[in-house]
């Protein structure tokens, strides 16, 4: 099992007072190299469960264990070693300020921390960084291969999120978190993000977790599904299961009751 | 004429290290560290006690620069593992360095006449002591902007520019912004106290009240030069972070021989500052864009 979420619990206090208990004992577990999606209604936990596997958010109770590595007493910038991330907000994924070329090097060694002596070997990104970053921006399709030391800000939106995408998959990542990283896209560049999320994932062949509320987005992607409602599994398909899942039928489960609907 | 424009641009190099400090603080890693106004002190106080009991003038400066260091440290870490704000952290450190710089000085000024520098194997431009400080002044800040920019463009100063440009991509990439910031602020403080100390020995003393408003001043320093030269890549902003020090600097010389007086000397230097602020905003809607981002 590549992901294991266990026994996870997390809560938070609430703005009037009171406390909201959203995971209790929560399990999942996801084998290494599938692509899962999750899909639920608003302050269903999709989110809060991506940020609590990528550490923004600090587990309560349980473990989460990637590749048997125990996660959960790490802080975020240490679990990035293992974890790619596109966030929401393509203004959150890159440094506005550092070219192209910049932010993928930051990707590509994010392995190691920079703060070692080994950060001070070198000028970055060299010449060999940039041949290298154009042929892949070149491989993968995208018309950003000559502007590499263009400062990211200077770039769209989702030419942003494409760069987010591609810094994610760098540094061999054991786990992908998507993170309705095409949420603020319009719908071409949806598409190429999509498209581009597809390979990336086949290519790496790494674990991928994506959230989302598109639900033609969530059956058109990935190989398996499962559906949150207040920090429990409403819903968990694979293989045929998922295939015979529709649209109508995924939404008619939005704001339904707790335990899962018998499947035909 | 000639003597108050080489004394201008003296002090400005002189001042440099202090526009460079907080050029890495603001600039580089968005950290308005007040800290500055204490470690500058710090170093000048520190470098003066240590040269009047007779240590080499080199060695001050090392001891100025290690002490400003861990001035910088103590406000990361007041910052990054208290969570207090970055103000609060700078003015915590900043009160409690007055005291620890008068301790060190004994006395509130220590003058500094009668020094053999070590400057005489300079060459000799026939403009006295001015033209030898100049010399000697220029290869340091050379050697500064040098040290600095190539810092900058490892691995280690890209993940410290990531890490003030965004903090939220910085963690998710590794950077650990703990680590970062006190590394970088640490860096910039010791600037500083270079700086401070540098001062102090071109002026003559060294006194405890020498650090009030220095962070103003950097940041003068920093908001005329990068007006200037609207610099693009590292080099050139560190490049104009001196500049601006030294235009600064002669801005106020300029003042002087207009017959400001001394005793207004801050307040002047406070309403320059609002000026560079205010023609900047004006001029330039997206200064601070290019500016962060050079």
């Amino acid at each position: 099992m590549s992901l294991q979420v266990s026994g996870l619990g997390w809560g938070h206090s609430q703005p009037g007072g009171g406390w909201r208990q959203l995971f209790s004992n929560f399990e999942l577990s996801c084998p290494s190299g599938q692509f899962l999606v999750v899909i639920g209604s608003n302050g269903s936990g999709k989110s809060t469960l991506l940020n609590l596997v990528a550490g923004t958010l600090r587990a309560q109770q349980g473990r989460i264990e990637l590749e048997g590595r125990a996660l959960e007493q790490q802080p975020d910038h240490r679990r990035a070693r293992w974890i790619g991330r596109v966030m929401q907000n393509p203004l959150d994924g890159t440094a506005p300020g550092l070219t192209i070329a910049e932010n993928l090097r930051l990707a590509e060694r994010r392995r190691r921390s920079p703060f070692g002596w080994r950060g001070l070997l070198g000028l970055h990104p060299s010449a060999g960084d940039r041949r290298r970053y154009r042929a892949l921006l070149e491989n993968l399709g995208l018309p950003l291969a000559d502007r590499i030391d263009t400062p990211v800000g200077q770039l769209s939106g989702g030419q942003r999120q494409t760069i987010s995408l591609v810094m994610a998959t760098l540094g061999e990542p054991q786990l992908l978190l998507l993170d309705e990283h095409t949420a603020a896209l319009d719908p071409k560049a949806e598409a190429t993000v999509m498209a581009l999320t597809d390979r990336l994932v086949r290519e790496l062949g790494s674990t991928a977790l994506m959230v989302t509320h598109n639900l033609d987005q969530a059956l058109g992607h990935g190989d398996r599904l499962v559906m949150l409602q207040d920090g429990q599994l409403l819903g968990d398909w694979a293989g045929p299961e998922r295939q015979a899942l529709t649209v109508s039928y995924l939404r008619s489960l939005y704001g339904s009751a707790k335990v899962p609907p018998t499947e035909s | 004429m000639l003597s108050l424009w080489l004394g201008a641009f003296d002090q400005g190099l002189a001042y440099a290290g202090l526009a460079l400090g907080v050029y890495l603080t603001l600039r580089v890693l968005n950290f308005a560290d007040i800290t500055v106004d204490g470690s500058f002190a710090l170093g000048g106080g520190s470098a003066a006690m240590l040269i009047s009991n007779g240590v080499a003038p080199s060695l001050a400066l090392l001891a100025a620069v290690i002490l400003g260091g861990l001035a910088g440290c103590v406000t990361a870490l007041i910052h990054t593992r208290l969570g207090v704000n970055d103000l609060f952290a700078g003015i915590l450190t900043t009160t409690g360095l007055y005291s620890i710089t008068l301790r060190l000085m004994g006395r509130s000024n220590i003058p500094l006449t009668d020094l053999n520098l070590g400057l005489g194997p300079l060459p000799d431009f026939g403009t006295g002591s001015d033209g030898d400080w100049g010399f000697a002044l220029t290869l340091v800040v050379a050697g500064l902007i040098g040290l600095l920019a190539l810092l900058l463009s490892t691995d280690l100063g890209l993940a410290l520019r990531a890490l003030g440009n965004n903090p939220t991509m910085a963690r998710a990439n590794g950077i650990s912004g703990r680590t970062g910031l006190t590394l970088g602020i640490a860096a910039g403080n010791a600037l500083v106290a270079l700086a401070g100390a540098l001062v102090g020995l071109y002026q003559g003393f060294a006194d405890v009240t020498m650090g009030i408003g220095s962070l103003i001043l950097g940041l003068g320093a920093v908001i005329v030069g990068e007006s200037v030269l609207r610099p693009r890549t590292i080099p050139m902003a560190l490049l104009a972070v001196v500049l601006g020090s030294i235009l600064f600097r002669l801005m106020i010389a300029v003042a002087l021989q207009l017959g400001l007086e001394p005793v207004d000397l801050k307040l002047v230097t406070a309403l320059l500052l609002l000026a560079a602020l205010a023609l900047g905003r004006l001029r330039l809607p997206g200064v601070s864009d290019g500016g962060k981002s050079p």
